[in-house]
């Protein structure tokens, strides 16, 4: 019955140590729980993406229905002017007699400082006039804004002179000139000299272009100058960079025969090279000189038929402009720039600012994801004309600086043909701004979360890991390395309902069934013994009542053997129950501090006299060294250990009985020569019932250094067995604290003490 | 009339062997294998002394309770313990059980009848107060009465059982010399003693005089050896 249990407990017991000393092989990668929660919250980073993803969708959906609806506010317009083809009717339809001097649109206020970049976008490119690179060669723009005519010219001229206010004539020094038709029918000529500090001044002059003339024939002084032309000329590398104001109401109108009534406009450089002579070299027209009269172009600006339609369509950021076929621009309103909106940053934008790092890092990260190719300014004006000039509506998205806008496109049509185009431009800056602070937000949100979470996760895991390895810990130490139940609970984890409570519940109940198993095998010697010895006894007393009742029985020499038997099957469950009652007695007991080197001393002296066969040799120091222990505990060791070095030494040799003190713990050390102890036997040896002896010796069960152990052990102390350095042979060494004595022993009997 | 032995013994094989044993001895035995048995059998007729197992069948402590109930009808009737379990030791010195004795198992008959015939002899000398005297033996502080068992430490008694005294009686033979453990396992009379079984007899031994004199020292450890009285 015992057999088959002992080795199951045995491989139960050292599964559980394998399991404690990791000495089982592991599978799978090793990831702390920590390391694995990281790695899995950092799958949180998918929740923003998608966001992202939806705000991207969102963004361009949005932007889809603004294109549809500007092509619908585009539809509507030009529905207005379908069939109106008077709306656009004062260009002339065949202008054979004139160039066109297309007069653009400028949108914001210009400042006249000799450039035009405050003239916004140029459709076109600007008309050279003269052999370009030349001297005298200049490019011209025109521009309009409200009742103003914008002129920017750039001369190429490589001498400047400038007017001499010494002169009366005018015509001796680099100088533009303006022809034009008065409203009054006659012609009218205005000169706009220059002058380095970069002022203009423009004269109404005479006939020939020499002097000055005054509008009013009653006039004092002849030629005031024409304050209502501004200008402001700069010098540039190749020559002069001049930007004029004039109004409108300057010009005049002239009816045409074929086109009605038109305004017409001419313009000349007159290029003086020579600072001295101040002879002109050469008149740089529009147009070259023809027929009868100054040449002009025909200044083709909005028509303010179509103007006035559009007027009051255009709302907030809006900007229409009606062009005809020939791209020109006939009528514009609004703006699709913003006007400068309150910036103020949401506490979202706020927040942003702590979590710059995180949040701004991963916004700009998926804004930069977001960002479309940029377009260049002009195409997508130019894929939109042309196909609502082929007939067809189109919306594009296109960039103007820092601005992004859609601009749609439907075509004018009249009687079958298209004769121009609405075009309506908003800027989608709202619909960006909206994902920008979105995407700002969800990033805000994202990180924000991702931290909490990753919080939470590693508080959670590392919770969880404390209690496992706190659980592991308890487990461990409830089996000692001998195999023996320390404990028969774990505290930890015991009340939770998870499942790590449930672990601790049945590493509980494991430990408690392997208690309970324990304390059966621990009993079973006890049982034994009272098992065997009632039997033994009648077994004793049937002996002996053989021996009186036959002569023949008591002096059989089977008699004596039979008593033998007897004695050994009582010796050996004696040994087995005093074994197995030693912890129990131990506990019982409650020792006196003793002094161990008196004892030993005592009894080596003791022995020595007592077995002259083999010589006991004592090693010590002399001075007391004291323990808590009842002083035949330490006899019974010894007697053990010396039994045990006996049973193993060499003949002749003698055993060594040592006792030194290191500290706060004394070592009593019993050595032999004779065979080494094999090193994986070692640790065994101290085992119950393992015995380095053999079969030969049956009246030894492995309990002598078994017994050492116990006592050691119950005392706080320890015993270990070693090879001699010298490889000659074994000693055991019990370690037991020392206690200091000095103050502990004086209340107490010295029962030892005295020998 | 011979002696009325009562032998209570659970195990027949036992009770047969100690029976017969007994009655070659030339006393009558009543021998009773349960607790009920055996008290129907006092109710009946009282024994001069009684050999009790301690364990009879499930009882546990049949023995002790049996024990119990004859000191009350006979507080001066010898008991002797048969036992294998030497804890019980302990807890017959507990139950103040006077100068009775215990034996543990295996027991020799020979040694079973001697002890019988021993404890009634020191039963009729303890009834007879005169003769105590001539007997006792004054070892220092120590009276020691080898006939009627009895001990006292200036003038106070003191309980031992029969091995005890026995032992106690070896070690105060020459004060002041080392008694062996070999001797003093002799004088346990027992078949099956070891060091650990001397040491656990002196602890109790010590126990008991200290209860009386908490400064008892005379009983020295000779470690390795044995044992010394020191007065």
């Amino acid at each position: 019955m015992i057999t088959p249990i002992r080795p199951r407990l045995t491989t139960g017991a050292r599964r559980l140590l394998r399991i404690a000393g990791r000495e089982r092989r592991i599978r799978g990668l090793r990831l702390g729980t920590k390391l694995m929660l990281l790695v899995l919250t950092l799958t949180l980073v998918l929740v923003p993406w998608l966001s992202f993803l939806a705000l991207d969708e969102v963004g361009r959906a949005l932007a889809q229905m603004q294109s549809h609806d500007q092509l619908l506010t585009a539809k509507n317009i030009a529905t207005v002017f379908n069939g109106r083809e008077d709306l656009l009717a004062d260009l002339p339809v065949e202008p054979s007699d004139y160039e066109r001097l297309i007069v653009r649109a400028i949108e914001g206020t210009v400042r006249l400082d000799g450039r035009a970049a405050d003239w916004g976008e140029a459709p076109s490119e600007p008309s050279v006039f003269g052999v370009p690179g030349e001297d005298g060669s200049f490019a011209l723009s025109l521009g309009n804004r409200r009742d103003m005519l914008f002129i920017y010219v750039e001369v190429v001229d490589d001498t400047h002179v400038y007017r001499d206010p010494l002169y009366l004539r005018l015509d001796n020094a680099d100088q533009l000139r303006l022809s034009f038709v008065r409203e009054d029918g006659e012609d009218g000529r205005i000169a706009v000299m220059l002058s380095e500090s970069g002022q203009t001044t423009a004269f109404w002059m005479d006939a020939d272009w020499q002097f000055a003339e005054a509008l009013d024939p009653d006039a004092e002084l002849a030629g005031p100058p024409e304050t209502r032309v501004q200008g402001f000329v700069r010098e540039t590398d190749t020559g002069y960079a001049l930007e004029l104001r004039a109004p409108f109401d300057i010009f005049g109108t002239s009816v045409d025969e074929q086109a009605g009534r038109i305004r017409v406009f001419g313009l000349a450089f007159v290029d003086v090279d020579d600072p001295e002579s101040r002879t002109i070299r050469a008149v740089t027209h529009t147009l070259p000189t023809s027929q009868n009269r100054e040449s002009f172009g025909l200044v083709t600006v909005r028509s303010p038929e179509a103007q006035k339609i559009i007027e009051g369509l255009a709302y907030a950021d809006l900007y229409i402009r009606v062009i005809d076929a020939e791209r020109v621009n006939r009528a514009a309103t609004g703006s699709y720039r913003i006007t400068e909106a309150a910036t103020e940053r949401s506490w979202e934008a706020r927040a942003m600012g702590w979590l710059a790092a995180g949040g701004n890092a991963l916004g700009g990260l998926l804004r930069e994801q977001r960002e479309p190719a940029v377009d260049d300014t002009e195409a997508p004006l130019k894929e939109v004309m042309d196909s609502a000039l082929a007939g067809e509506s189109r919306a594009l998205r296109r960039r103007v600086g820092e601005i992004e806008t859609i601009i749609a496109g439907h075509p004018i049509i009249s009687g079958g043909a298209v004769i121009g185009l609405i075009a309506v431009e908003k800027n989608i800056d709202d619909i960006l701004l909206f994902q920008r602070e979105s995407i700002d937000k969800i990033a805000l949100v994202a990180v924000s979360s991702f931290l909490v979470v990753l919080f939470c996760l590693i508080v959670f895991a590392g919770r969880l890991t404390w209690r496992i390895r706190r659980l592991r810990q308890e487990t461990a130490a409830a089996i000692d390395d001998f195999g023996r139940l320390r404990a028969n609970v774990v505290a930890s984890g015991m009340t939770s309902a998870d499942e790590i409570g449930d672990l601790a519940r049945s590493v509980s109940g494991m430990l408690g069934r392997l208690a309970q198993h324990n304390t059966f095998l621990q009993r079973m010697p006890r049982t034994l013994r009272h098992e065997i010895n009632n039997p033994l006894n009648t077994l004793h007393t049937s002996l002996e009542h053989l021996a009186q009742e036959s002569t023949v029985v008591r002096d059989s020499k089977y008699l004596e053997s039979a008593k033998r038997g007897v004695l050994r099957i009582g010796a050996i469950v004696e040994n087995l129950a005093d074994a197995a009652n030693l912890e129990d007695s131990l506990v019982a007991e409650d020792p006196d501090v003793v002094d161990i080197q008196q004892i030993v001393e005592s009894y080596v002296d003791n022995y020595s006299a007592m077995h002259g066969d083999h010589a006991l040799v004592y090693q010590g120091t002399g001075e007391p060294a004291y323990a808590r222990i009842e002083d035949y505990r330490i006899e019974q060791i010894l007697d053990k250990l010396i039994d045990n070095a006996v049973d193993f030494h060499r003949a002749n040799s003698p055993i060594t009985v040592q006792l030194d003190v290191r500290r706060d713990t004394l070592r009593l050390t019993v050595a032999n020569r004779g065979p080494m102890l094999a090193p994986e036997i070692a640790a065994s040896v101290f085992e119950s019932m393992v015995s380095r002896r053999g079969a030969e010796n049956r009246l030894h069960f492995g309990l002598g250094l078994y017994v050492v152990r116990v006592i050691a052990e119950q005392h706080g102390g320890s015993v270990r067995a070693m090879n001699l350095v010298d490889g000659s042979g074994v000693a055991v060494i019990v370690s037991l604290p020392v206690v200091d004595a000095a103050s502990e022993i004086e209340d107490t009997t010295p029962v030892a003490a005295a020998v | 009339m011979p002696k009325l032995i009562a032998i209570v013994e659970d195990d027949p094989d036992q009770r047969a062997n100690y029976s017969d044993a007994i009655t070659s001895k030339g006393y009558e035995v009543a021998a009773y294998a349960s607790r009920q048995e055996a008290l129907d059998g006092f109710d009946a007729r009282m024994p001069d002394l009684a050999v009790l197992d301690i364990i009879l069948g499930e009882e546990v402590d049949a023995g002790f309770e049996l024990c119990r109930d004859l000191l009350t009808r006979n507080p001066n009737l010898p008991v002797i313990f048969l036992t294998e379990r030497v804890k019980e030791v302990d807890k017959i010195s507990g139950l103040r059980l006077g100068a009775w004795d215990y034996q543990s198992k295996p027991i020799t008959l020979d040694y079973l009848a001697e002890r019988i015939s021993s404890l009634l002899r020191i039963n009729e000398v303890r009834a007879n107060v005169d003769n105590r005297s001539a007997t006792a033996k004054q070892v220092g502080d120590l009276m020691l009465d080898q006939d009627a068992l009895l001990v006292s430490w200036r003038g106070t008694r003191i309980d031992l059982s029969a091995t005890e005294f026995r032992m106690l009686a070896k070690l105060v033979r020459a004060p002041g010399h080392a008694v062996s453990y070999q001797t003093l396992m002799n004088a346990t009379m027992q078949s099956l003693v070891t060091n650990n079984t001397i040491n656990t007899h002196m602890r109790n031994i010590r126990k008991k005089f200290e209860k009386v004199d908490p400064g008892f020292a005379c009983i020295k450890s000779e470690y390795g050896f044995g044992y010394r009285w020191s007065s």
